[in-house]
């Protein structure tokens, strides 16, 4: 044995097999061995303990995603629940430039399905260093189906929402609309953005070769779409003002109109519309003109519709009654060397008859009994020079002076509507006052379940006088005949007003607006009428507002559902009449 | 001793298959669900657009014109209208012994 050993390892008990290697080798193998399960051992640790975050990581990277799941924006439904605007899905088509075949033969039908010129086309797809590049945005369902078909390499689509608006340009200016990437830009939809977008959730996933989800890799956090928002518009009574108005703004070659219908009992926005207006579907070239909402975002000097404001205050201030008679001739006074004119010269005219016929000489007699406190508070108390309490993008002020600041002839001029400015959804709020017993209610563009509580600024018994004379303008004799309707009583105001331009008023630009309410008995509706520049001859209010107003309150009154105060001559035809073609 | 050993063998075999087994169908089940829900949100997309396209057939304008311009028909005023008033009977007893 002792000699084997010394001559190497022994692998054989047959001698004849005994082997001749050193041991030196053996020994060297076993040496590698070991170090390099050493070695393994290392890495072994340096993967599992040491380097195990960035592993787990480099792994995750290549299988686990993170998808979001869009929250829906929430839709826009009018008081009966129709819906005014709603997202629906649309493809948005993009690119990879380097992967498109510029000289594909199927690129001119792409072109065509996007209506879209060929080298505008091949513009987008020029650049080549980008990865990704946006065709176009929001593609009609079946134009997106035809292009998947031509099946282009290089072209894909991606899932977007687009916002649809089937009420089209008629409700344009209360609904707003969204721009590409879902954000509110333009009315309700920008007022109340935050409320209706929602929240994305987002998941966790493994995926597998195929791009298949096959495990969440954490809780879901789910998406929470926007509530659905119920405005207090009727998308009829909505329409039909807008068509009137149209009509209107086109008759009397006018440059816009506007108008607003607020239901009294709950101070509910029904309607509120501009002209011109805009399809929102499609916004390619939309001027300002067309973007503006007139109503609120326009101030205007409200001339003779501040007259019954006057009227009930000095009749709460105990310096008239209804009947009390004032000396309006001889159709001028003279205050602090200005001149002040009626456009009709009356004579001996009672309250009721100076606010029939719009007496500015009558009005500022009363006027000038008042202190300018009283009368600036009454004006504030109706809302004007305030901010209206709507959630609405641009709506304005106004403009109404601290009464320190007026001077004798501001304080005449200022009670015939003259030296402050309201805007056309203020005066139709200041109105609630006549229409609730001497109350202002706060307005509302979000439906509301419960009546509205105001807060007064006449008395009760005040405000129903005024009222009366506010049947009396609409009333033979008065002002504003044109303003009846058949079958409902109406009372109103109207306003002419010169319009101003730089520093002095225009010699025939006017605007021209009614704002009334209906039925007198227990008004139901608040309607006022705004005609910008009429020039087709006529501009009084009387001639121009007052039979927008008529139609509308007669629309809105049958949708409502409110019976008829006043006899009607049916025109039914009882007996059946043979058609004849 | 070497027969439980090749019992246990095989029993491990058999449970480590059933596991690869477990995991693929578990994973292919997962993935039908993520389908059926992804077809669910399309379906409810789908029907959101109609919903749209039924309420943009149906707009007051839209009604309006065909009704004038189809039916030669106009709007409606107290003139022709015949207004009936429903008085309820039981409520207003109801409201009679109220007052009461």
């Amino acid at each position: 044995m002792s000699n084997v050993r010394h001559r190497g390892i022994n692998y054989s008990a047959s001698p004849l097999l005994a082997s001749k290697t050193p041991v030196w080798r053996s020994k060297f193998v076993v040496a590698t061995l070991a170090l390099a399960f050493a070695g393994l051992g290392a890495r072994a640790a340096y993967v599992q303990v040491f380097g195990n975050e960035f592993f787990q990581r480099q792994g995750e990277v290549r299988f686990a995603r993170t998808l979001e799941l869009p929250a829906n924006r929430g839709r826009v439904l009018d008081r009966n629940g129709l819906i005014l605007a709603s997202s629906v899905v649309a493809q948005s088509i993009w690119a990879i430039p380097e992967d498109v075949d510029k000289a594909h033969p199927k690129l001119r039908d792409l072109a065509k399905l996007l209506e879209m010129p060929l080298p505008e086309l091949k513009k987008k797809l020029a650049n080549e260093d980008k990865t990704f590049v946006w065709v176009k945005r929001q593609v009609d369902e079946p134009i997106a189906k035809q292009i998947a078909a031509l099946d282009i390499k290089g072209i894909y689509q991606r899932r977007e929402y687009k916002r649809q608006y089937p009420e089209g340009e008629a409700a344009a200016h209360v609904v707003g609309f969204t721009n590409v990437e879902d954000r509110g830009q333009e009315g309700v939809e920008l007022a109340f953005n935050k409320q209706l977008a929602g929240k994305a959730g987002s998941r966790r996933v493994i995926k597998d070769r195929l791009g298949r989800v096959i495990e969440d890799v954490r809780d879901v956090i789910p998406p929470v779409d926007g509530p659905d928002l119920q405005l207090s518009i009727d998308s009829k009574v909505q329409y039909f003002a807008y068509e009137k108005l149209k009509d209107a703004v086109k008759n009397h070659k006018a440059k816009a109109g506007s108008v607003v219908v607020l239901d009294a009992q709950t101070g509910e926005v029904l309607a509120l519309a501009n002209y011109p207006s805009y399809n929102p579907n499609k916004r390619v070239n939309l001027s300002g003109e067309q973007l503006r909402n007139r109503v609120l975002t326009d101030s205007f000097e409200p001339g003779s519709t501040m007259k019954p404001f006057i009227a009930a205050l000095a009749l709460d201030k105990g310096l008239v009654k209804p009947t009390s008679q004032i000396q309006t001739a001889p159709g001028r006074i003279s205050i602090g060397g200005s001149t002040i004119s009626d456009a009709h010269p009356h004579g001996v005219l009672s309250v009721n008859e100076i606010i029939q016929k719009s007496s500015n000489v009558g009005t500022v007699k009363m006027a000038m009994q008042m202190h300018p406190r009283e009368m600036w508070e009454t004006y504030a108390q109706a809302g004007f020079g305030q901010k209206p309490q709507v959630p609405f993008p641009g709506a304005v002020t106004g403009r109404l002076r601290p009464y320190k600041t007026w001077r004798p002839i501001e304080q005449a001029t200022m009670s015939y509507g003259y030296g402050l400015s309201v805007s056309l959804f203020q005066l139709a709020q200041a109105y609630t006052i006549f229409a609730r017993n001497g109350e202002l209610i706060p307005v509302s563009m979000v439906k509301a379940e419960t009546p509205a509580t105001g807060v007064r600024v006449f008395s009760e018994k005040n405000a129903v006088s005024v009222r009366k004379m506010l049947e009396l303008a609409t009333g033979p004799g008065g002002t504003a005949p044109k303003a009846q309707t058949m079958g409902y009583s109406v009372g109103g105001k109207t306003g002419t007003a010169h319009k101003q331009e730089g520093k002095s008023y225009a010699a025939n630009k006017y605007r021209s607006f009614f704002v009334g309410l209906a039925p007198v008995e227990s008004p139901r509706v608040i309607v006022a009428v705004m005609i910008d520049e009429p020039s087709n001859g006529e501009y009084f209010g009387g001639l121009v507002a007052a039979p927008v107003f008529s139609e509308t309150v007669q629309q809105t009154l049958r949708v409502l559902g409110v019976q008829p105060d006043m006899n009607v001559k049916p025109q039914i035809v009882t007996e059946a009449v043979e058609e004849s073609f | 001793m070497i027969r439980l050993n090749l019992v246990l063998l095989v029993a491990v075999l058999a449970s480590a298959f059933y596991l690869v087994h477990t995991q693929y169908e578990s994973r292919r089940l997962y993935t039908a669900i993520d389908k059926a829900n992804a077809q669910a949100r399309r379906l409810e997309a789908d029907h959101e657009q109609l919903q749209v396209q039924k309420r943009a057939q149906a707009t007051p304008a839209r009604v309006q014109q065909l009704a004038a311009r189809q039916l030669q028909m106009r709007p409606v005023t107290p003139g022709i209208t015949e207004y009936v008033t429903l008085v309820p009977q039981a409520d207003a007893s109801a409201q009679e012994g109220v007052g009461q």
